[in-house]
């Protein structure tokens, strides 16, 4: 057995009460395609857990299972002790009132202005609350991600930091008890990125919320862990706080963390020659 | 074989689901909306359809009926053909065209773009907020649209009938009032619920299902409008056979009635 086998999995919180979503045995398969492999795996109250792994091994499938966005092949998903992968879409909604889910791309309803999209949710759950008191928590929200202002912009005329912001805002508008981060800063420059690790971090301490972000921006996942869980494969390979990944003897944490190209992936790019002297250039085919 | 059991459990959620909404008051400014979109905007371009259906009718079966000296005839020919088969058929493929390729495109931009998974993760059932409003609409409007189209058939087939090939108009609407029966009108215009309720159904399943990217999206406008268009012809072959039966049934009464 290699050394860094027995260090894979440190789960302090097994057991524990404070697990809000709890995850056992999860497989998912797309087909033939195994995309989670067997995956057990605890959040824990009040905690930022951060999911890293390299670009599709399936980080993005796991969170969306917390919440029942993608149901399991086998396994089985808790909320508060409460097994949800088997419940129905209307017996969900209430469930899913608990979370905010930040998407990738923001997934901003591009037919709604900024503040339609934050009352969105509200609208849907507080059927008898005044259009005043909306307005209200529509300021609020925006205001705690720094865009009051924009209520009556479209989200194509925001930017793309913006339009994560905007979708920050409307995941907190039910003020929420866990917030799920789907790359939160990918596409975003060094300052943007930051100024959303900032609010990550801003919401866990203002409003005491489980915060599970799935990156692969190594000093975003340092900035705002307690707790990093690396996804290889389908599988976890490392579970423990920054100190712990850092000093990970698995080769595939250490490549990962100092963003190192494999000698593999290496040998495949020398193998493929002089791209100068290519003679399938696009220019060769000129004229 | 699974796309059939996929899309028969959407077709229920949608019907069922509508069934349990459309009493709701928060259903309504979102049926309003879809109304405008779906219903408003179409009425140009079905009543150009339609009127350029009555005018060609009049030009090809004129010559037909001159030839046998029942010209004056004419209007019977066009106005059953009109609200019986004609606008119903025309105007449903016109809006699988118009509208199902825009709720197709609409829903499955919002598919690959996560917008549907966002309704989901804040509590909201997709059908309920983004079905069953274009469902509502498609069903109640397609009626309506189809009465526009058969009237623009009826008043371009006269004005060709009595401008251009100069038929007797008093004759030419006698005739046609003395064949053209309520019931003819009204299967018409019943067939218009089972069209635009298969147009929102199919063109919402597809955008739904829709694969990733452009191509994906493209796709699914196209497949939709395949399917509706098909859905269109063969609910109109069932829907004539079940309604002759009907008629059939119960003609006899017509007499006793009187």
């Amino acid at each position: 057995m290699e050394e860094w086998e027995n260090q894979t999995e440190q789960t302090p919180e097994d057991g524990s009460s404070d697990v809000v979503i709890e995850v056992r045995n999860l497989t998912k398969k797309f087909g033939k395609k195994l995309v989670l492999d067997n995956i057990s795996l605890s959040i824990e109250k009040g905690k930022a857990t951060v999911i890293i792994g390299p670009s599709g091994c399936g980080k993005t499938v796991l969170i969306k299972h917390f919440i029942a966005l993608q149901r399991p092949t086998a396994g089985e998903v808790y909320f508060q002790g409460q097994r949800i992968d088997d419940l129905s879409e209307r017996d969900l909604n209430g469930i899913r009132t608990h979370f905010g889910y930040l998407f990738q791309e923001g997934a901003l309803f591009d037919s709604l202005s900024v503040a339609e999209n934050i009352m969105f949710p509200i609208r849907q759950h507080y059927k008898k609350v005044q259009w005043s008191e909306v307005e209200e928590v529509i300021k609020a929200k925006l205001a705690m991600v720094g865009l009051d202002g924009f209520q009556h912009y479209y989200p194509s005329n925001l930017s793309g930091g913006q339009r994560k912001r905007v979708a920050l805002a409307r995941a907190i508008a039910l003020n929420p008890e866990v917030i799920l981060y789907d790359e939160p800063t990918t596409g975003l420059d060094p300052i943007r990125s930051d100024i959303i690790n900032e609010l990550v971090l801003k919401l866990e301490r203002d409003l005491n919320v489980t915060s599970v972000v799935v990156t692969h921006d190594m000093k975003s996942a340092y900035k705002v862990a307690d707790r990093i869980v690396m996804l290889h494969n389908g599988r976890i390979i490392a579970d423990g706080n920054t100190d712990h990944i850092r000093d990970h003897p698995h080769p595939q944490v250490q490549q990962f963390i100092h963003g190192q190209v494999s000698e593999d992936d290496l040998a495949v790019l020398r193998m493929s020659g002089d791209i100068a002297t290519s003679q399938f250039l696009p220019r060769d085919f000129e004229g | 074989m699974i796309n059939a059991g996929r899309f028969g459990r959407f077709a229920w959620r949608a019907i069922a689901t509508s069934a349990r909404c459309c009493l709701q008051r928060k259903t309504y400014p979102l049926v309003w909306t879809q109304m405008n979109i779906i219903g408003v905007r179409s009425v140009p371009v079905i009543m150009i359809t339609g009127a350029f259906v009555g005018m060609t009718m009049a030009v090809q079966a004129y010559d037909q009926l001159a030839g046998m000296g029942l010209e004056e005839h004419l209007g019977v020919l066009i106005n059953i053909s009109v609200v019986k088969e004609l606008g119903p058929v025309l105007a449903a493929v016109m809006l699988a065209g118009r509208v199902g390729g825009a709720l197709t495109a609409e829903l499955g931009t919002m598919n690959v773009t996560e917008q549907i998974d966002a309704v989901r993760s804040m509590g909201t059932d997709p059908i309920q907020y983004l079905v069953v409003p274009r469902f509502l609409a498609c069903l109640f409007l397609t009626p309506v649209l189809i009465i526009y189209a058969d009237l623009m058939g009826v008043v371009g087939g006269a004005l060709v009938s009595f401008l251009q090939l100069g038929i007797n108009s008093r004759a030419y609407w006698t005739f046609s009032a003395n064949s053209v029966e309520l019931w003819d009108v009204g299967i018409g215009i019943a067939k218009g619920f089972f069209f635009g309720g298969a147009i929102a159904i199919i063109s919402c399943y597809k955008g739904f299902s829709c694969k990733e990217g452009a191509h994906g999206v493209g796709q699914a406008c196209t497949d939709a409008f395949v399917a509706s268009f098909i859905s269109i012809l063969a609910m109109d072959f069932a829907l004539a056979v079940m309604f002759k039966n009907i008629y059939l049934t119960f003609w006899p009464l017509k007499s006793i009635l009187g």
